[in-house]
């Protein structure tokens, strides 16, 4: 008896000095275990850390009025920037650009804008995302003197909601007339609250001048249309009434994704209806993320691309319009839709259309260039211009003077900038 | 012995016994525990898709009727065929919905945003993968290269394993009919 109570006392003991670590092993493992995975970060990140434009998944470019070409990139909150003084051969050390650091939307179909006048002044405008999912707010931010200092950004949309306001797009006129457009959630915020079902997006104008002295530095907000499609980007131009004319993807009835064409005509007091534009019958309850593109030439001729995976249009579309977009020319299929021709972009200069879009053959992005040099009658053959490994930025072309040029952001492999 | 104290030995042994089996419980529970968390952790957790990893799914799906749906964080439609399917699966709690999800931002910089969306929407549940930095574009041609990037994408696959690939938000009715029939 007494051995026998000696071995149930051993086993007691013993037991419980082996479990009460074990099981704290085992609930620091699993907790280990989990913050691992919570925490992890895979190898490739760690390549891609530091601010060099080669990190960046989106690039944005222009050439200011002195010839100086500008590439703009986000890292880290921070707008970082790069000078060229000979169209793209070789760039100045990057510089961080002095505005305090706030998230910036620099993914797809969204990234910051810049744009100059005539006096030295830059100006960046982006969508900065806030707190709750899909809300956003554009920001603006404005230098005098080229670059050296900007003014504490400030919030453009005038509604103070905590709601979507994003994809912005800006032109800034040689004097100074800033021209903002961007997808607004306000008007579909206001009815959410109503318990009433919302669809698309609005489209909001605001206007200021930081140039003049008298100018008006409150951004103005005006509705030009709603039930926009919610994620892709807006095209704008100038026609040569020096009118905004703004290009955008629209939801018509139920869910068809067309083109929308809108010119925002002086002393109009309220906008006009929008122009559908395109009739491919896209018809999706769901994101297409591809925006298109408008170039107005100096005959008022308004040229236009567009992609569109509708059951009467699939592909990439060209198609111009003399009076606005009321009646269009007949749209002529561009690219090879088996290698998923996507991202159009284009430029109208002289007699001669630049149309630059993406294709994929499964393993690298391909940067394809088409031209017509009798306005838009017939198109040259297609040519492969460059090639990307590790994904690709959708491609821009940006003017100077006479020349176009083609700006596409290849990450992790370079940015790809050269004349057509 | 004297009989209290015999009785009280009794009573020694007896909780001592009692103990001793309390504590092999213990420890059995808590080791089968982290037995199934940590097996919870490592097949739910998302993972990176490669061509590897798809041809297994495909492997292991056949024969019966499955939905692979393609999302993304920046497509609110998205969000809504996720709060469809999260529906489906609360009324119908015993039978696990035979779903695959595929996150298609192919971006390190969203891992963080994307855990949160699958607790959100208790996507935990279900295998869940990410397309790899950069990979975006090959992972999404390997699955389909007629499928241009619209979101979301869903497949129906069937129990031969044939694809059916349908972009936008879903018809709760023809999830409904395709996963619970």
């Amino acid at each position: 008896m007494k051995s026998f109570q000696k071995l149930l006392n051993f086993t007691f003991i013993f037991l419980v000095t082996a479990w009460l670590p074990n099981s704290q092993a085992v609930m620091l493992k699993h907790e280990h275990r989990e913050m691992k995975t919570k925490q992890e970060k895979p190898a490739s990140s760690s390549k891609c850390l530091n601010a060099a434009i080669s990190c960046a998944k989106t690039v944005t470019s222009a050439f200011a009025p002195n010839g100086d070409l500008w590439r703009l990139w986000v890292h880290q909150d921070k707008l970082i920037a790069q000078v060229s003084k000979d169209n793209g051969y070789t760039f100045s050390k990057h510089k961080v650009l002095a505005i305090p650091a706030e998230k910036i939307s620099a993914r797809n179909e969204n990234r910051p804008k810049i744009a100059f006048d005539k006096a030295g002044g830059i100006y960046l405008s982006w969508a900065t995302p806030r707190e709750k999912k899909y809300t956003s707010d554009v920001r603006f931010s404005y230098s005098s003197d080229y670059g050296k200092t900007f003014t504490q950004p400030i919030t453009v949309n005038n509604d103070n909601l905590l709601a979507g306001h994003s994809f912005n797009e800006m032109l800034v006129s040689d004097n100074g007339d800033v021209s903002i457009v961007w997808l607004d959630g306000r008007l579909s915020h206001q009815l959410r609250a109503q318990g009433k079902k919302s669809k698309g997006s609005a489209l909001y104008l605001a206007k200021a001048n930081f140039k003049n002295r008298n100018g008006n530095r409150i951004f103005t907000n005006q509705q030009l249309a709603n039930d926009t499609c919610v994620c892709c980007r807006i095209a704008m131009d100038y026609n040569q009434q020096g009118e905004l004319a703004i290009f955008w993807r629209h939801i018509y009835g139920d869910n068809i994704r067309e083109f929308a064409l809108l010119t925002l005509e002086q002393d109009e007091v309220k906008p006009k209806q929008p122009y559908q534009v395109s009739h491919d019958h896209w018809k999706i309850n769901g994101c297409p993320h591809q925006g298109g593109a408008i170039s107005i030439d100096e005959e008022n001729r308004y040229h236009m691309v567009w992609f569109n995976q509708g059951n009467v249009g699939k592909g990439i579309f060209y198609a111009s319009s003399d009076d606005q977009g009321k009646t269009m020319t007949k749209p002529i299929s561009i690219g090879d839709l088996s290698a998923q021709a996507s991202h159009p972009h284009l430029n109208k200069n002289n007699d001669n259309i630049d149309i630059i879009w993406t294709e994929f053959n499964g393993a690298e992005h391909l940067l394809m260039h088409q031209k017509s040099i009798n306005n838009g009658k017939s198109f040259s053959k297609v040519k492969l211009l460059a090639k990307a490994k590790n994904g690709a930025d959708r491609p821009f072309i940006i003017k100077k003077d006479n020349v176009s040029y083609v700006s596409w952001q290849r990450p992790k492999q370079g940015h790809w900038i050269k004349a057509l | 012995m004297a009989t209290s104290e015999t009785r009280a030995l009794d009573k020694s042994i007896m909780i001592k016994i009692i103990s001793v089996c309390l504590v092999f419980f213990m420890m059995s529970y808590s080791h089968s525990k982290a037995q199934a968390n940590s097996a919870e952790s490592e097949s739910f957790n998302p993972r990176p898709f490669s061509n590897d990893a798809f041809t297994v799914l495909k492997k292991q799906k056949l024969g019966k009727r499955w939905l692979m749906v393609l999302w993304s964080l920046d497509c609110p439609a998205c969000f809504k065929e996720l709060t469809l399917i999260q529906s489906i699966q609360k009324s119908a709690p015993n039978k696990p919905l035979n779903v695959v999800y595929i996150n298609a931002d192919d971006s390190d910089e969203v891992s963080f945003e994307r855990r949160q969306v699958l607790a959100d929407y208790e996507m935990n549940l279900f295998e869940n993968f990410y397309f790899a930095e950069g990979q975006g574009d090959k992972s999404r041609y390997h699955i389909d290269p007629s499928w241009y990037g619209e979101l979301p994408r869903s497949y129906f696959v069937d129990e031969a394993g044939k694809f059916h690939g349908k972009s936008g938000l879903l018809d709760k009715a023809l999830i409904n009919q395709w996963l619970l029939k």
